[in-house]
């Protein structure tokens, strides 16, 4: 056991529900992909590397030592968790420093520290602003913030890039990119493997509360290749959008799921994924967020667990 | 030979103490209820009402009690002020009904646990928002009506800082009931009006049957139901005041026994809880 996240047959149950089941990995360092559909127990397990749950069976270390408790390992540690709603009151700034205030941090330091971590995921001239009156987007990079704020060494982010623009995508990429670049390491949870593609080679697959794969990323891919992805744009011009993308070769089909909604489904989600900024700015298009319905990935779930 | 890597090393900042990230929490909660308009409406309002009204009490003290020596029992009378009860329950059910469940609901408890705290540091600093609240309704306006006794000649001061000190003891024990209830309902719920009606409930769905079935069956002791003649109880305890319904010592007792329950009931609660949403 020498990763930064060492699992051993960790189990946890909530009542007669398995949140794990005998999660077995070793991960880290630098950045890892957990990816899984939603339910998996990606949450579950980021709860337990934070400490907020006590593992029922098995044992888990994070940078070598048990989450369970240990004050001194959070802050060692930033955390960013898929819920959107957040303290609407407080300005991005006030968000980012209250909790660096829970670090133990001292007042000035800590506003030091939040317009610096508001800077680097891009918010800065948000940073006065309602966080009530932010998109997701920006929400999802205040929470970035508040998670690289402290400087921590491992940066856990659930769901990071869910419901994000795609410029806030590349903003919120760039910065866990440039984290680990400066020697930190990330746990990154999607249910979109292509999310992570841009960030690492090293994926762990969990279904069912289990580590059913890990490793290089690309053999995963050709087996998800074989599958549609389905990609769902929210928009107030869902027709526009609808135009601009049905040229594409690699486009099979596009319907529309909702009034202000296009639901894309793509044979190379990655050439979608690379493609579609580009498109949005040169049809003026107005795309407020990009959401991906995992059943794709289910389908090689399926295929890998039998 | 040997080479050596390049190794990250993470900036070491001072870092304070448990004491001062528990008040990090207190005045981001307090910051946050000074500008709800609810909040400040109880506040003003209730500190407002029962400060005048126990004043009102002092002033004409010579004629509501008439022919009677005006003494530390007196100061029982603006410490059975029902505004007090209202207050105390509006305060409660405005302010502390969301301080946990408004976590709940937008899963800021997440991000709070996420940082070096326990839910006892969590808990602490949810009632520390809460306690100086209520303590605004529950005791400054007791704790100001004797001084100004004092000051207008009406009492001797020794007998008006003795009240004093007795409405800091039976005022601290109202806070404490009410905070203790408050917190206990907003760790149920995700909604707050839930926990709001909640407190409404605890406060008059018990006062008032248990007041109308103790007259109707001649039970007194089914007063010992209501947190109020509880209070009461102690009140007249304290100023030496007899021919009450119910004891003190029981009353006493019952109620520092609800609120060391409902503290504890809470406790586990915020440590089960996060199992449920894990």
């Amino acid at each position: 056991m020498n990763g930064i996240v060492d699992a051993r047959t960790v189990s946890k149950w909530y009542g007669e529900v398995l949140g794990l089941n005998a999660f077995a990995a070793s991960f880290g360092p630098g950045i890892t992909g957990l990816v899984g559909p939603n339910g998996a127990g990606k949450s579950t397990l980021f709860k337990l590397l934070i400490g907020q749950l006590r593992i029922d069976q098995g044992e888990l270390r994070l940078l070598g030592e048990n989450p369970w408790n240990n004050a001194r390992l959070k802050r060692r540690i930033g955390y960013c968790p898929e819920s959107n709603e957040l303290y609407g009151w407080l300005t991005g700034e006030e968000f980012v420093e209250s909790l660096l205030r829970l670090d133990g941090i001292r007042a000035s330091a800590a506003r030091t520290a939040a317009r610096g971590a508001l800077e680097t995921v891009g918010l800065t001239d948000a940073k006065d602003r309602r966080l009530r009156t932010f998109s997701r987007g920006m929400r999802q990079r205040a929470k970035l913030a508040q998670a690289l704020a402290h400087e921590p060494e491992v940066l856990i982010l659930d769901e990071p890039l869910s419901g994000a623009d795609p410029l806030a995508r590349i903003n919120i990429l760039e910065t866990i990119a440039k984290f680990a670049r400066d020697g930190g390491h990330a746990i990154v949870s999607t249910h979109v493997l292509y999310e992570v593609e841009r960030l690492t080679q090293n994926v762990v697959l969990i279904h069912n509360g289990k580590a059913i794969a890990s490793g290089d990323i690309h053999a995963i891919r050709g087996l998800i290749d074989a599958h549609p992805h389905a990609v769902r744009l929210m928009t107030s011009t869902p027709r526009d959008v609808a135009q601009a993308l049905a040229g594409l070769d690699h486009v099979v089909s596009i319907e529309f799921p909702a009034a202000e909604a296009v639901l894309i489904r793509t044979r190379q989600p990655d050439v979608f994924y690379r493609e579609l900024p580009g498109i949005v700015v040169d049809h003026r298009l107005d795309v407020h967020g990009l959401e991906s319905p995992d059943d794709s990935l289910d389908a090689v779930f399926r295929y890998l667990v039998g | 030979m040997s080479i050596s890597l390049p190794r990250f090393t993470r900036r070491e900042t001072p870092l304070l103490g448990r004491s001062h990230r528990v008040r990090a929490i207190v005045f981001a909660g307090l910051r946050r209820e000074l500008r709800r308009p609810a909040a400040i409406f109880a506040i003003g309002v209730g500190t407002l009402i029962t400060t005048v009204s126990s004043i009102f009490f002092v002033l004409f003290a010579p004629f509501l009690l008439q022919g009677q020596p005006l003494d530390l029992t007196f100061f029982y009378l603006p410490a059975s002020n029902t505004a007090i009860l209202f207050f105390v329950t509006l305060m409660a059910a405005i302010v502390g009904s969301g301080l946990v469940a408004d976590d709940l609901r937008t899963m800021a408890l997440t991000l709070y646990l996420s940082r070096p705290i326990t839910q006892a540091d969590y808990l602490t600093a949810k009632a520390a928002i809460l306690g100086p609240l209520v303590a605004m309704i529950a005791i400054l306006p007791l704790a100001i009506t004797p001084i100004v006794a004092g000051l207008l000649g009406l009492f001797a001061w020794t007998i008006a800082l003795h009240a004093v000190g007795l409405y800091l003891v039976i005022g601290v024990v109202l806070t404490a009931f009410y905070s203790s209830i408050a917190l206990f309902l907003s760790s149920l719920t995700s909604r707050k009006a839930y926990a709001a009606a909640g407190i409404f409930a605890v406060t008059f769905g018990l006062t008032i049957p248990a007041q109308l079935l103790a007259s109707a069956i001649n039970q007194p002791a089914l007063l010992y139901l209501s947190p109020w003649e509880d209070f009461l109880a102690i009140a007249r305890g304290a100023f030496g005041v007899g021919g009450g319904p119910i004891d003190w010592a029981p009353a006493l007792i019952i109620l520092l026994g609800e609120t060391v329950f409902a503290s504890l009931a809470t406790y586990v609660r915020m440590r089960a809880l996060e199992v449920i949403t894990g």
